[in-house]
This record gives C-alpha cells, sequence and structure tokens, in this order.
C-alpha cells in the first residue's frame, strides 16, 4: 500500500513542484508590490491632506470590505468590458496587488499614527522637509509597530494565492484540483498541497512570532 | 529680528492669540509667562511655524514666515526650538540626535558634523553621553541634549517651550545653567517659563499674557516686584505661593 503511495507520488511530484513555483512566484512579486503600494498608501492615510487621505480610506474600505474571489472576478471578467484584458497571470498580480495592499496600508498607517506629534515637530522644527521627517524620524520608529503584523499579513497574502487558482493560474492548489480528478487519493494530493503552502508560510510564522517578542521586550 | 504685527489665531472658536504686536529685538532675552491656556506655547509656536496663524503677519529676520512663499525649511534652520516634553529621537543615539539635521537640512559632511555635533554636546556638558540613547539619560540630560541639537544648526534665535516643566526639581538647575550661558553669549532667545529666578537674574524683558492677550510687559524686577494690573499681580502671588 505504502510502496503504491510512494509511486504516485513520484509520478505526480513534477506538476506540484511547477506548482509550488507558480505560488512562490506570485507570492513573492506580490508581497514585495503590496508592500511598496501599501507604504505609500499608508503614508496618505495617515497624512495631512484630506482629500488623498478620503480616497485611501474608501479604496480600504472597498477591499476589505469584499471577498477576494469576488475582487479576481471584477479584474478577470469584469475589466476587460472596461478594455483592460489581462492573462490570468498578470489578472491575479493585480489582484494580489489591489487587495493586499490595502491590508498592508491599514498596518503602515496604524504605526505612523502611533508616533507622537511631537516627534514630528521636533523634526519639522529642525528644518526636515516632509519627506525627511517620514524617512529619517517617522518611519524608523514606526516599523517597530509595523514589522510584527506585517509579516503576519504576508503569511495570510501567501496562502490568499490560493484563491487565484479560480481564474485557471496553475499554482499549487489549482495543481491539486486538477490532479485530484484523475487520480483516486484526494487525501494524499491535498495532503501534499497543504504541506508545500506550509513549507512556505511556517518561516515566516516564526519570524512573526519573534519580531513580536523581541519588539515587545525593547 | 522677530516682529508680530496684529496677529490673530483662533482654535475654532477659542481666540488664542488676539491682536498680538510685538517686537524682538536681536539679542534680547524674552521671558514669556502666564497661565496655562493663556498663548504663550502658540505664540513661540507661530514663530516658526508650528502653528498657522489666520490674520496678521509674524516677520523673522525679513522673512514674511506665515506667507506661503517663504522658504519654511530655510527659515526654521535658524530657528532653534526646544520642548518641554524633549522629543529627542529613541531610535538615534545622542550623537545622531544633534548631527541630523546639519547632515540632512545643511548638508554638511558627516565629519563636519559631527565635530560640530561634539562641540554643543561638550558646551551643554554631555561629552560622555554622545553615544548613549536617549532612554539612557536622566530627564535633564535629555532636555540638554534638545538644547545641543537646536544649537548644532547654529540658529540665530532659540525658542524654549516650558523647557523646565516636565522635569524634577533637581534636574532643573542644570538646564537653566545652560540656558544662562546661551544668554551671556548674546542668544536671541524667547522662553516661556514660570522659573521667576531664571527671569530675574538673565532676562531683558518679561511679558505677561492671559487669555490670548498681552496684559503686560516690563523688565524682571518691574514685572515681579510692581505689577501694574491686578491680573499680573494675582498671578505672581500664586506662583511665589504654589
Amino acid at each position: 500500500m505504502m510502496g503504491f503511495y510512494f509511486s504516485r507520488l513520484v509520478e505526480i511530484y513534477p506538476f506540484f513542484l511547477k506548482g509550488l513555483w507558480m505560488t512562490s512566484k506570485i507570492a513573492f512579486i506580490s508581497l514585495v508590490t503590496c508592500t511598496l503600494i501599501g507604504f505609500i498608501l499608508g503614508i496618505f492615510r495617515s497624512g495631512k491632506n484630506i482629500i488623498l487621505k478620503r480616497i485611501v480610506g474608501v479604496y480600504v474600505a472597498f477591499v476589505r470590505g469584499t471577498p477576494f474571489v469576488v475582487q479576481i472576478f471584477i479584474v478577470f471578467f469584469i475589466l476587460p468590458e472596461w478594455g483592460l484584458q489581462l492573462d490570468a497571470f498578470p489578472a491575479a498580480l493585480l489582484a494580489m496587488a489591489i487587495m493586499g495592499s490595502a491590508f498592508i496600508c491599514e498596518i503602515v498607517a496604524g504605526g505612523i499614527d502611533s508616533i507622537s506629534k511631537g516627534q514630528w515637530e521636533a523634526a519639522a522644527s529642525s528644518g526636515l522637509t516632509l519627506a525627511q521627517q517620514l524617512r529619517l524620524v517617522i518611519v524608523p520608529q514606526a516599523m517597530r509597530v509595523i514589522l510584527p503584523p506585517l509579516v503576519g499579513q504576508y503569511v495570510l497574502l501567501i496562502k490568499d494565492t490560493s484563491v487565484v487558482s479560480v481564474i485557471g493560474v496553475m499554482e499549487l492548489t489549482r495543481v491539486g484540483w486538477v490532479t485530484v480528478v484523475r487520480i483516486p487519493e484526494g487525501l494524499m494530493v491535498f495532503s501534499l498541497v497543504g504541506v508545500l503552502y506550509f513549507s512556505i508560510s511556517y518561516p515566516l510564522i516564526l519570524l512573526s512570532n519573534y519580531l513580536e517578542r523581541k519588539m515587545a521586550l525593547e | 529680528m522677530i516682529e508680530f504685527k496684529n496677529v490673530n489665531k483662533w482654535f475654532n472658536k477659542l481666540h488664542v492669540l488676539n491682536n498680538i504686536n510685538l517686537k524682538i529685538p536681536k539679542g534680547e532675552v524674552l521671558v514669556i509667562c502666564g497661565p496655562s491656556g493663556s498663548g504663550k506655547s502658540t505664540l513661540i509656536r507661530c514663530i516658526n511655524r508650528l502653528e498657522r496663524i489666520q490674520k496678521g503677519e509674524i516677520i523673522v529676520n525679513n522673512t514674511p514666515v506665515h506667507d506661503k512663499s517663504s522658504n519654511l525649511t530655510k527659515l526654521r534652520a535658524q530657528i532653534g526650538f526646544v520642548f518641554q516634553q524633549f522629543h529627542l529621537y529613541p531610535h538615534m543615539t545622542v550623537l545622531q540626535n544633534v548631527m541630523l539635521a546639519p547632515v540632512n537640512v545643511k548638508k554638511l559632511d558627516k565629519k563636519v558634523a559631527e565635530k560640530i555635533a561634539r562641540e554643543k554636546l561638550e558646551k551643554v556638558g554631555l561629552t560622555e553621553k554622545a553615544s548613549a540613547y536617549p532612554a539612557q539619560l536622566s530627564g535633564g540630560q535629555q532636555q540638554r541634549v534638545a538644547i545641543a541639537r537646536g544649537l548644532a544648526m547654529s540658529p540665530e534665535i532659540m525658542l524654549f517651550d516650558e523647557p523646565t516643566s516636565a522635569l524634577d526639581p533637581e534636574m532643573i538647575g542644570e538646564v537653566l545653567d545652560v540656558m544662562v550661558k546661551l544668554v551671556s553669549e548674546g542668544m536671541t532667545m524667547c522662553v516661556v517659563t514660570h522659573e521667576m529666578g531664571f527671569a530675574k537674574k538673565v532676562a531683558h524683558r518679561v511679558l505677561f499674557m492671559d487669555e490670548g492677550t498681552i496684559v503686560e510687559t516690563g523688565t524682571p524686577d518691574d514685572f515681579f516686584d510692581h505689577p501694574k494690573t491686578d491680573r499680573a499681580a494675582e498671578f505672581i502671588s500664586k506662583i511665589l505661593t504654589h
């Protein structure tokens, strides 16, 4: 029996490695873009410009208030009606960027808001420009508040990449689906999928825990 | 050097600065006192535009502070500001705190900025704390670092917003000593404080504010010993007996 499972595993594993590679690719690109966009939005969200603050607020509320699957469908099926036709892979990346940046925006804004007004005033009164105040004084301090939940958010984003399987991107979850209709060992297939996800996200979970303890100590 | 012309400011309906006219010549040491909420902190915070004004004009060294076309960075670089709560940057060492603005605003070479920073730390008596972090210092030491940080930009004006109010009594002296030293070097200073001893010893002029207006000005001796208004007399008796 075990020998049979093993030979199945040997048979299907190249397929799963491809899926893992695709998942890693989507996750990596998404984490980078979500972080960049999320920080910019977060700075606007915590800033003094009321109009930008409101616009970002509406964006965040919309993204947080709708399921990710629906957002993917909008990007993949509705945007083409407005002239933006994307393949599944870029559509997946765009949807991830929209969703992830909204969550990271809130984490960043929360971190910046936690810094006292006095720090801004001290930096401003010495002649630093707004960008310098942020870069040299505010963000380095806010990072202590931002980092633990940010890494936690990364774990969620990695798992959320599984949702892009609904538009046919051949990532890990999709590979699981496709495999399971061809062979009878469903439990083994999705166990394997689960283990592979876990192998990417667990190091980040450990990092998040570590950061939380470290920041709490300081 | 600093001039207020019919300056008015409101916080919503509260009239915090009511038609302020004031001239502070170069080299003057002005002490501003008054009950809390009288607008004294707001007054000096308007000088480097930490607060906006709604009416009137403030001119510092021929620059209209509240004019949109004025170069705010350049203006602020020549005005040092010391806060009640110090507001040192907790993620930087003492030396980095003092060097930050010279390097990033004046674009000084790091070595030059470090030399200046060490000079200023020596002036406030904290040479040996250069590599410490603010959290490792006492309140009095933190405030002296804050003064050094202001001085590192070689400002023409130093503004102090209740610099000793957050300190334990035994630490007030060390901060005032540093400020007295600055007076002897001819620095133009506006100091919001209730430290009568400091005012009597070094101030050229005392300004008493209440409810957003300048009620009374005079030399320290005149003001504290022979106040002209009842409000000032009442205030002085309160800070004497507290």
